[in-house]
């Protein structure tokens, strides 16, 4: 596997940018999409925002100074690309963030991208109960398996809060899925 | 053992003492199935195969910029501004010689006036000030806007075209 720093380089160097960001696509699409796909719900989102997140990753890689890795960078990009999409929704239908989270947990039975069985949509309800910040953590650890400080750096929040607000989800979710199974 | 003597009227279910090892071991492994694992999304066939092609021609694509028309309300806040330079344009000049002239009043620290100490004007007692006639839209906005801005502003930002129809009877 190539290296993040050689990458970086050949990114920002312009006789390289095009094919390491070929690259670079291929290498983080998958774990991209699907952390995006989970904020987001159904595939045309998803789609959009991850191109738009590696659009924006080529455009300001010259900017990238490397404080942070290249891959948490791009996650923090995605991440808040995800929530201002969300935000944008919710604006445009004139409704709060609940209602649209109602809205796109009830999308979800009619989405042929969606295979869920019913647990698994009762899941994704559980999860769209919970407040932003537990919803983008137990995601995060749970699906994408991220460390705690992997998610520290995406999320720049302390490694002791991201733990605190996981085990709450997890409570949480488990209550729900017992509530309502 | 004489159990049919002693008929035992509990039953358990099915399967029980067979799955009991294994349930009791993802416990102690802090293995909690409660959840499931997998989430039920699918993407459609040969979407990531293609992923790179589909971005590919939109990266030297210079997007336009949509900078968001401020809020209604900014304009209000704006006007008052305004009002306020004026105004003091008059007790300045005639109260004072200093040199202290209105560029050194910051407009956010103008405006944070209003906002907090005279939100009470009503826009009636602020047009009575403000040159509304003279005024143009851009006099009133940091960037200026052209048609293309104003259209993407729109085709995002409106459903119905009853939002168009703004009131002034506030």
């Amino acid at each position: 596997m190539i290296a993040e720093e050689t990458l970086v380089k050949d990114l920002q160097h312009p006789e390289s940018r095009s094919k390491a960001f070929e690259v670079l696509v291929d290498l983080y699409k998958q774990r991209l999409y699907w952390h995006i796909r989970r904020i987001v719900l159904n595939h045309e989102d998803a789609d959009d925002v991850l191109q738009n997140t590696f659009i924006k990753v080529y455009k300001n890689i010259e900017g990238f100074k490397g404080e942070s890795k290249l891959f948490s960078w791009m996650y923090r990009i995605a991440t808040n690309e995800s929530l201002t999409l969300l935000k944008t929704k919710a604006r445009k239908l004139d409704i709060g963030n609940g209602e649209l989270q109602d809205k796109m947990i009830g999308n979800l039975t009619a989405d042929v991208y969606f295979e869920g069985d019913a647990i698994q949509l009762k899941l994704q309800k559980a999860i769209s109960s919970l407040p932003e910040k537990q919803k983008l953590v137990f995601n995060m650890k749970y699906f994408d398996e991220l460390k705690y400080t992997e998610i520290s750096e995406i999320l720049d929040k302390s490694v002791g809060g991201l733990k605190a607000s996981y085990h709450l989800a997890v409570k949480k979710i488990e209550a729900y899925l017992k509530e309502n199974g | 053992m004489k159990q049919d003597h002693k008929h035992n009227p509990f039953k358990i279910p099915e399967d029980y003492f067979e799955a009991f090892s294994g349930n009791l071991m993802k416990r102690v492994e802090g293995k909690d199935d409660a959840i499931p694992k997998k989430d039920g999304f699918v993407v459609p066939d040969g979407y990531f195969d293609n992923l790179h092609d589909t971005i590919k021609p939109k990266l030297n694509v210079s997007r336009v910029k949509v900078i968001p028309l401020h809020r209604y309300r900014k304009y209000y806040f704006a006007a008052a501004s305004i009002a306020a330079i004026v105004a003091l344009v008059f007790t300045l000049n005639r109260g004072t010689a200093d040199d202290i002239t209105f560029e050194d009043i910051a407009s956010s620290d103008i405006e944070n006036y209003f906002e907090n100490y005279a939100s009470d004007f009503s826009s009636y007692e602020i047009a009575e000030v403000v040159p509304v006639d003279e005024l143009e839209i851009t006099d009133l906005m940091a960037n200026s806007l052209n048609n293309e801005i104003i259209l993407n502003y729109l085709d995002n930002n409106t459903d119905e075209f009853e939002e168009l129809n703004l009131e002034y009877d506030e």
